[in-house]
């Protein structure tokens, strides 16, 4: 035993003397240009054709292969690289352009997979072009907020509006779900409302929106809780069709939304459904669901579809180029890259690209322009939770073929009053 | 009453899907003694294959491809990864067919792409009415027929094939079977080609009157429960399990309103529940053999 | 004596925890480039180490049952639950939204969560002792199954699912560990107190199976009704094997989520009980090393794996085309479980076995 014990003493020591190999972190600041730390080179980004330019880099994680969201994940990461060629093809930002290219990594919608590919490309990037899922960033907030890390979120959860790290973008589901009770309200008047959502901060918070608003506007509201998948929607579908709401505020995924909605009208629901944009897809209209889908369905949505007439989402139709199939992925996650645009660019104007300069851009921004595809006040990032976005829009998405160029607009970019109203000071779901 | 019964109907249909799974699950234990979390993949890749070949086959023809093709995968899959297992403890090939699934499940979501797929179906949401006002749905009696029609052709395979025979030897003695001149290594590729097939029909009808989505393959999980209660090694178990957790299961979505204590959708977790209770009273399931011990 | 290491004078020598001198001295090696370690690595990499080691803790836990026992267990996840909730309510922020009682000392928590686990691991073990198998491997699955159900629902200890809660924050006799100061940071003391516990951990576990329990349990893993006839009483045994499996579990999950600072309840799936599970049998079941071996291989795999697309340049890693390098990366991580169990089923124990066999027999080895 003293002999182990000797020996483990000369390791250590020995062991000890090498110690040096840790790398610190290092502040650059180049004799020109803006002062930068972490994920800033000097040398050209690796794919960039201007070479004259440095490189700033930016992470992306996001549900790639097997997670429940890379449906949605796959178009809005696609959409993200070509924003940010967009950028670079346009000058880049003071003297630099971005490559959101090298560290994209896949989390399949795991914190711990998530918290890992953060990890991995913490000390290479400058802040996340893209961080997917609210548990996977909430496992990687501590250490953003540590290290000073800015990123664009792939959600629409109210929690946002209380973190200066996340550049979040359009009204969150809380306040999303508010403006659908309000605009049904004033469209046909139902007594009753229920929520049937899938447990976590993405239905709860739209959950906690529609009772919110049912409460304010003297309605009564009836709360149903559902899982994914779509054999497990028969408790769903029976509480519909019991209780009889003359509203349902649906907060699933696009094949759970289906079954939910064409289980309910077969055994005679005649009420409507309003139901977020991750609900949908229109890939179902091709379903058995479709007539009651056509019937029954209408969709809020935080901002204008992929044929949209605006700037942006021209540019947005232009840089993915005519070979991609038409989804909304794409529209979200081009949209979501605008606040951290602006950011970089705040950042650059301020003389300061690091971190920490980069969040304190971030948190002074009090618009946005996000070239057409939301209004004018958007991106008040300086207004905190009282700044944050109220408007959202209703679209009937099952008009015609069902594509996104074929989607009526029901009712453009609005703020309900019982939105209008609301003192965000917590995290809506809370409130459930 | 009538939600009752439409409820029994609702629940004989699903569960009909669920006793498909089943009879994979159990063909494969029967024949190797291992339970292949493949079958989940499986299930998936058949519905898929579907919703490709029904365009230009139509949905019973395509219905019927996808089977063979994914049998022919399954197949495979046990030519390459399975048989070199034979004789090593069964949790070693369990976790392996855990291995496999997640690899076939990676292919099959890529190749379901962006919007939700089609199985195209005849029936839809399409109801008939009953007498009394009572509905029952047209996919669900689809569902029903389709598992009666299988389980009937697997009894007169089983009972009256050489070749099913031979599985029936193989499964109740493999050295024994061997020595009469059966090829064991075939039984067992057979075996999952079946279980695969079965699986692909299952996870065809889980999506007609729906769509598939790569949250399918959870379906196959509540299989799992429903082997156990109907006893690993027992076909007319499964068929039974499946039916009783369907049937269970639908009860309680429509009745869960009145439990509210419970949380929400405790349907989900009622295969466990029923599976735990039948446990406690038949530790080898309804109709599981009770092992033979020897020192 | 000297020269002859494997030759035995007495029973005790035979049982000794470390028989050989190049055991001792392999053991102090990995000794100390343990506690070297923190002044080696990134600390990105250490947190990653640090975890590895608490999941070889439950490694350890699983093995016990499983491995030593025989008792196939699929509900590991649900006891990690319960230890990562338990200490969490212990040791959690009174002011906070979650259940919280604010005891942030480790010597509290980490036990009580063991505890907490152990008394479930006892109620669960009357299963055992009437199933066996592979029916004993699904009933453990539906606690898995029940127990999510229950977690996610009962939010206000647990967040709700999405939502989460932060996992105990460790003090030490007032030293706080949560936090980086002056000599060490936040990641380095996180690791070596990972490290140490596993030592301990693997230490206890060790003794358990060379003690007259772990002797019965290896004898009801090789043939239950054999030992009930040589007198182990076989419900007493798979009770003890449960409880302690429990207890490993319990302070493991208490302890995994301690390095990213949060945990939401559908972690605790039937995918980390079959990473459990997959840990014990690539490690090699029924050895203490190798349950470490394989908890270190899985949990390091991921990272590893993310390694190999950027040697593949032909492969794209654009997400919207297929192939592409996410999907290699996924499918690779279930094809080398698969080619790994085939071409060694008895697991990193067994490589090591077989490297050792050829070194001793050389220059006649074959």
């Amino acid at each position: 035993m003293k002999r182990l014990g000797m020996f483990a003493l000369a390791a250590v020591l020995t062991v000890g003397s090498l110690a040096g190999c840790r790398g610190g972190d290092s502040t650059e600041q180049g004799s020109s240009g803006p002062k930068s730390d972490i994920g800033i080179t000097k040398e050209p980004c690796p794919k960039s054709e201007h070479k004259d330019r440095g490189c700033i880099y930016l992470g992306i994680i996001s549900d790639l292969t097997v997670g429940p969201f890379h449906v949605l994940a796959v178009p809005i990461t696609d959409a993200q690289k070509a924003f940010w060629k967009r950028v670079n093809a346009q000058g880049g930002i003071g003297g630099y352009d971005i490559d959101a290219e090298t560290y994209v990594r896949d989390n399949k919608y795991n914190p711990q997979t998530h918290n890992e590919a953060y990890q991995e490309m913490k000390g290479k990037v400058l802040a996340l072009a893209q961080s997917l899922g609210s548990p996977t960033t909430a496992a990687i907030l501590p250490d953003m907020k540590a290290n000073n890390v800015l990123a664009a979120p792939a959600a629409w959860t109210s929690a946002y509006a209380f973190e200066d790290n996340i550049l979040e973008s359009g009204a969150n589901y809380c306040i999303e779900s508010m403006n659908a009770v309000d605009y049904a309200n004033e469209t046909f008047k139902p007594k009753t409302v229920m929520a049937v959502h899938v447990a976590g901060d993405y239905g709860d918070d739209a959950a906690a929106g529609a009772k919110i608003a049912a409460e304010k506007l003297g309605m009564t509201f009836i709360n149903v809780k559902t899982d994914s998948g779509t054999d497990k929607q028969a408790g769903a579908v029976t509480a519909i069709v019991t209780q009889k709401p003359d509203l349902v505020i649906l907060t699933t995924g696009p094949a759970d939304a289906a079954a939910i909605v064409g289980g309910a009208a077969q055994r005679g629901f005649t009420g409507k459904f309003i139901g977020t944009s991750p609900s949908w897809n229109q890939g179902l209209l091709a379903t058995a669901a479709a007539p009651a889908l056509k019937a029954l369905y209408l969709q809020s949505s935080p901002w204008k579809s992929w044929a949209s007439d605006t700037p942006g989402h021209k540019a947005m139709r232009e840089a993915l180029g005519s070979s991609v199939t038409p989804n909304d992925g794409y529209t979200s996650g081009w949209v979501w890259s605008y606040p951290m645009l602006a950011a970089l660019k705040k950042a650059q104007a301020d003389g300061d690209l690091t971190r920490a300069g980069l969040l304190k851009a971030a948190k002074s921004l009090t618009k946005v322009d996000y070239e057409g595809m939301l209004p004018d006040g958007a991106g008040n990032y300086a207004g905190g939770a009282d700044g944050i976005f109220r408007q959202s829009l209703i679209y009937n998405p099952t008009v015609g073929s069902g594509g996104p160029n074929d989607i009526k607009l029901m009712k453009d970019y609005f703020t309900g009053p019982v939105a209008k109203d609301y003192k965000l000071d917590k995290p809506c779901y809370e409130n459930l | 009453m009538k939600d009752f019964l439409e409820s029994v109907l609702r629940g004989v249909g699903t569960g009909s899907v669920y006793a498909l799974l089943g009879l994979g699950f159990v063909i494969i234990y029967k024949a190797t003694r291992v339970i292949s979390f493949a079958q989940p993949a499986f299930m998936l890749a058949g519905a898929v294959l579907t919703t490709y070949l029904v365009g230009p086959l139509g949905f019973f023809l395509g219905l019927a491809a996808a089977a063979v093709l994914t049998g022919g995968v399954a197949l495979g899959v046990e030519r390459l990864a399975v048989r070199p297992m034979i004789g090593r403890p069964v949790f070693t090939v369990a976790i392996i067919t855990l291995g496999i699934d997640i690899a076939v499940r990676v292919v099959v979501n890529a190749a379901i792409g962006l919007d939700v797929r089609q199985v195209g179906d005849p029936w839809g949401l399409k109801v008939w009415k009953l007498p009394g006002g009572v509905q029952v749905e047209q996919r669900h009696v689809a569902m029903v027929v389709t598992t009666a029609v299988l389980i009937a052709a697997l009894f007169l395979f089983f009972r009256y094939t050489r070749t099913g025979l031979a599985m029936r030897a193989a499964s109740y003695d493999q050295e024994a079977a061997l020595a009469q001149g059966v090829s064991v290594g075939a039984v067992f590729a057979l075996s999952w080609a079946l279980a695969g097939a079965l699986a692909a029909v299952a996870g065809t009808f889980a999506a007609v009157g729906g769509s598939v989505s790569e949250s399918l393959w959870l379906i196959a999980l509540t299989a799992l429960p429903v082997i156990i209660l109907g006893g690993l090694d027992s076909l007319p178990g499964a068929v039974i399990g499946g039916l009783a957790v369907g049937t269970v299961q639908e009860l309680t979505a429509t009745y869960q309103g009145s439990l509210p204590w419970l949380g929400g959708n405790i349907s989900v977790v009622t295969p466990y529940v029923v599976m735990f209770l039948v446990l406690l009273v038949r530790p080898y399931g309804l109709f599981g053999t009770r092992e033979v011990e020897r020192v | 004596m000297r020269n002859r290491p494997l030759l035995r004078t007495s029973y005790k020598q035979e049982l000794a925890l470390l028989d050989t001198t190049s055991k001792k001295v392999a053991v102090g090696i990995l000794l100390a480039a343990g506690v070297a370690l923190p002044w080696l690595v990134e600390d990105q990499l250490l947190q990653l180490i640090g975890l590895a080691c608490v999941a070889a803790i439950g490694a350890i836990g699983l093995n016990i049952v499983t491995g030593y026992a025989g008792q196939v267990s699929l509900g590991h996840a649900f006891f990690l639950a319960i230890g990562a909730y338990t200490a969490a309510a212990i040791a959690g922020d009174p002011d906070a939204r979650t259940t919280g009682y604010g005891i942030t000392e480790i010597l509290i928590w980490l036990p009580a969560a063991g505890l907490v686990a152990a008394v479930a691991g006892v109620l669960v073990a009357p299963l055992a002792t009437r199933l066996r198998g592979l029916y004993l491997a699904i009933v453990t699955l539906g606690l898995v199954f029940i127990g999510g159900h229950v977690i996610n629902e009962w939010s206000s200890l647990t967040g709700g699912p999405g939502i989460g809660r932060q996992p105990p924050a460790p003090t030490l006799l007032g030293y706080d560990l949560n936090t980086g100061d002056a000599f060490l940071t936040r990641d380095q003391k996180l690791y070596l107190l990972m490290f140490v516990l596993l030592v301990l951990a693997a230490l206890a576990a060790r003794n358990l199976a060379r003690s007259r329990v772990g002797r019965a349990f290896t004898a009801i893993r090789d043939r239950d009704i054999a030992a009930g006839v040589m007198g182990v009483n076989l419900a007493r045994y798979k009770t003890i094997a449960f409880g302690v499996s429990s207890f490993y579990a319990g302070c493991a999950g208490a302890l995994l989520y301690v390095g990213i600072g949060y945990f939401d309840p559908t972690s605790f799936n039937l995918l980390l009980s079959v990473q459990y599970i997959a840990m014990v049998l690539i490690g090699g079941a029924g050895t203490i090393s190798g349950a470490v071996l394989g908890a270190f291989l899985i949990t390091l795999l991921p990272r590893l794996i993310r390694e190999v697309p950027s040697f593949l340049p032909f492969i794209s890693n654009s997400p919207a085309e297929s192939p592409n390098a996410y999907q290699l990366e996924t499918v690779l991580y279930g094809v080398l479980i698969i080619v790994f169990l085939i071409f060694e089923p008895r697991g990193l124990f067994g490589i090591w076995i077989r490297l050792r066999n050829y070194w001793k027999a050389w220059p006649f080895s074959y």
